[in-house]
């Protein structure tokens, strides 16, 4: 480059775009920082929506329901998918960037509840009294409302857990759905008999958080939901005499289970299901979004079984809807938005789209109907209390305490004194930050 | 430097015309890219090192705690598990992938008939990335994998093992493809350390009557010290910075049994939100790093010289 052909007046214009270029560097790197919510606007009114449904049913789902949106005239959105373990690390960077996401798919309760604290989350509760918000049940409303009383989230479809099976095998092996322990340990007794693993559980190969629906169930049957929930919000702690009574319990059904259980991740646990390698898995419906169209119509489920009849019956049934920025840009269109995603219309639209197995929670949606998305609603809309499942119950970062715990147990359950007082520890350090 | 200094009195005092020695568009190709690598690269790594003396989820704003998260790492048994999984993985990774990359260019620098094409097999795997390697043999070492198949197949089905499942096996499991990727670059690297020496010292050497095993002792191995220096760091910064692997196959599982301090820096900071420890750790990491390399190039180049 020849220096002549740059006038002082280049340079200086030169230098001051290289310096305003580091200058934006020095602010978005600049992490510690607290991030304003910026007051500029912007002209365009698209509302932007960071969805992490990236399995191929579910994202067409979400682009069929942002397509109808649009459709609709008045507000647009505009939808970006990001791969789910990528948005569960970005999310507080979402959430407290001085330009966030409009609205975020995501789980309500507990979860949201920790950012709502920190005031990043926008207070829906206007569009929860009018429209069909207005008409959800107590149960979901009280889900949708963080500890100071406001409505930050909109729920738009849950699933369940049960244990799942294959009719046609059942009825091979002459056996019944259970509904006591006992009776479930006399019905593994009788797999084993025949030469089958009874128990599959597919907590391997990065899926190690499956072996935690084990514990919560275990824990909500014996010491019941609140206690549960209380001790995942650090009330009690994971080695008190009552969570001794959980692993005891599970000790009993240890050895049932697959040896394989925790060298295969859930999609390979499940496989083994349907090839009749395992008689039985403890899962969500999620997993049949992977299941060959064909065998669905031979799956089916039963509830976990009743330990102590005293305790009321609580079943895991995960919520899945949409939070919005507090520092949107936006703020009616969010809410237009949010308030359509909760009509029959829109839970209808996303069904169809995806696979089929959740459930809307849109008390007037139609579900796809099958026998067992029938049972699967019965099931959550008659249980006494909903949980939703460990990570949500508590948050993503104790998740890892309890992965690391349960796998454990699996492999050296003599050794849970220690597990226990070293999850303990563990949790603390979480529940301290 | 002197001139520099020089040039910039003169432009404080005189003007514009007689800076003219240093062209600004000289000093701005110097300074722009200083600036950029300040902001991008310096300023980061000196926020990470602020961050490490502090408690901080992410989302709240970091609390100082002072030398509160290196404390808590002496008493960290986890930690204690990462740095010995560290040092063994710098010792048997780095260490088979030195003397088995070695051996494969010894055994292929002759110009042989189909030697071109061992050398390309070698090779074939720093092709691909280590989390499609990884993902590859996470498929073999399945339950119902083909290693497993392979030993119950030829009689030896008491061997069969979860690999990866196993905390008594995982770690060395997961080296397995890190060493399969890495041997193919060491031979490249010894391939051209070895055409670098001069023939004529071999056939002084015959002339002598040495035996092959002495002119490797003498005349091989010394002529190969300067590569040695290449190797040896490249293979102390894979061996310190390797994650990608040891994450998609195992994520430092059975419960910390294949933890790294990689593997635990990540999960620390960006699964349990601890960003204030995961950063000490980081900053642990780095220190390695750099008093391993610094020390052992400065020894290098001062046996060079």
């Amino acid at each position: 480059m020849n220096t002549a052909n740059i006038s002082p007046t280049n340079r200086r214009q030169f230098l001051a775009g290289a310096g305003a270029l580091g200058a934006a560097a020095l602010m978005s790197g600049c992490v510690t920082s607290s991030s304003s919510g910026g007051s500029s606007s912007q002209s365009s009114g698209t509302v932007s929506v960071q969805s992490n449904l990236s399995s191929p049913q579910a994202k067409s789902a979400m682009e069929n329901l942002v397509a109808a949106f649009n459709k609709r005239g008045g507000p647009k959105a505009k939808l970006n998918t990001v791969a789910s373990e990528t948005f569960r690390t970005q999310l507080p960077t979402y959430l407290t960037s001085a330009n966030p996401p409009d609205l975020l798919t995501w789980y309500p309760g507990s979860v949201a509840d920790t950012y709502a604290k920190k005031n990043l989350l926008l207070d829906v509760s206007d569009i929860w009294t009018t429209g069909e918000l207005a008409g959800y049940s107590d149960a979901q409303k009280k889900l949708c409302t963080d500890s100071a009383g406001a409505k930050v989230f909109v729920p738009a479809s849950y699933n369940w857990w049960g244990v799942f099976y294959k009719k046609s095998n059942f009825a091979r092996w002459g056996v019944q759905e259970p509904t006591t322990w006992d009776e479930f340990m006399a019905l593994c007794d009788t797999l084993k008999s025949k030469g089958v693993t009874p128990i599959g559980l597919g907590a391997g190969s990065g899926t190690a958080w499956v072996a935690s629906a084990w514990f919560d169930y275990l824990n909500i049957r014996i010491n019941g939901a609140q206690y549960h929930r209380d001790l995942l919000a650090g009330k009690h702690r994971f080695d008190d005499p009552e969570v001794h009574k959980v692993f005891d319990k599970w000790t009993e059904a240890l050895p049932y289970f697959d040896p394989n259980g925790t060298a295969l991740a859930f999609q390979d646990a499940t496989t083994a299901l349907l090839n009749n390698r395992t008689g039985m898995m403890l899962i969500g419906t999620f997993f049949a979004d992977a299941a060959p169209k064909d065998q669905v119509g031979d799956l089916d489920f039963f509830r976990f079984p009743v330990i102590d009849p005293k305790v009321p019956l609580a079943e895991e049934g995960p919520t899945d809807g949409y939070f919005a920025s507090a520092h949107t840009k936006h703020k009616d269109e969010v809410k237009q938005l949010m308030s359509w995603l909760a009509t029959v219309e829109a839970q209808e639209t996303y069904l169809k789209g995806s696979s089929g197995i959740s459930i809307p929670v849109n008390p007037k949606a139609k579900d796809s109907g099958t026998p067992l998305v029938k049972k699967g609603r019965a099931l959550i809309e008659n249980a006494p209390d909903i949980t939703q499942f460990f990570n949500r119950d508590s948050s993503d970062a104790l998740q890892p305490t309890a992965d690391t715990a349960l796998t454990k147990f699996l492999a050296k359950p003599k050794e849970i004194n220690s597990i226990l007082t070293t999850w303990q520890r563990d949790a603390q350090k979480i529940w301290s930050q | 430097m002197a001139v520099l200094t020089a040039a910039g009195r003169r432009t404080s005092r005189g003007g514009r015309k007689r800076a003219t020695r240093v062209p600004p568009v000289v000093l701005a190709f110097v300074l722009v890219p200083l600036l950029a690598e300040g902001f991008w690269v310096f300023w980061p790594a000196l926020q990470g090192f602020y961050l490490s003396l502090t408690k901080w989820d992410g989302i709240s704003p970091p609390q100082f705690i002072g030398l509160g998260n290196y404390r808590e790492m002496i008493h960290d048994t986890v930690f204690h598990t990462a740095i010995l999984d560290t040092v063994l993985w710098l010792a048997l990774f780095g260490g088979l992938s030195a003397v088995l990359g070695l051996g494969a260019a010894l055994l292929l620098q002759q110009e042989r008939r189909g030697v071109g094409f061992y050398r390309a097999a070698l090779f074939l795997p720093v092709v691909f990335s280590l989390t499609a390697t990884a993902l590859v043999w996470q498929a073999m070492y399945q339950p119902d994998g083909l290693i497993n198949k392979t030993l119950s197949g030829v009689g030896l089905g008491s061997l069969t093992h979860p690999w990866l499942a196993d905390q008594d096996t995982a770690l060395y499991a997961v080296i397995v493809p890190a060493l399969w990727r890495q041997i193919g670059y060491v031979m490249v690297l010894y391939l051209a350390g070895l055409k670098g020496i001069d023939p004529a010292l071999y056939e002084a050497a015959k002339v002598d009557g040495a035996s092959k095993w002495q002119q490797l002792r003498h005349i091989t191995l010394p002529q190969l010290r300067s590569v040695n220096a290449v190797v040896l760091s490249v293979i102390i910064i894979d061996s310190l910075r390797s994650f990608d692997v040891v994450w998609a196959l195992t994520r430092g599982g059975p419960y910390h049994s294949s933890e790294l301090l990689s593997t635990y820096m990540y999960s620390t900071a960006f699964q349990s939100l601890r960003l204030g420890y995961g950063s000490a750790l980081a900053v642990v990491i780095f220190v390695l790093a750099f008093g391993v390399i610094a020390s052992y190039l400065v020894r290098a180049f001062k046996e060079a010289d």
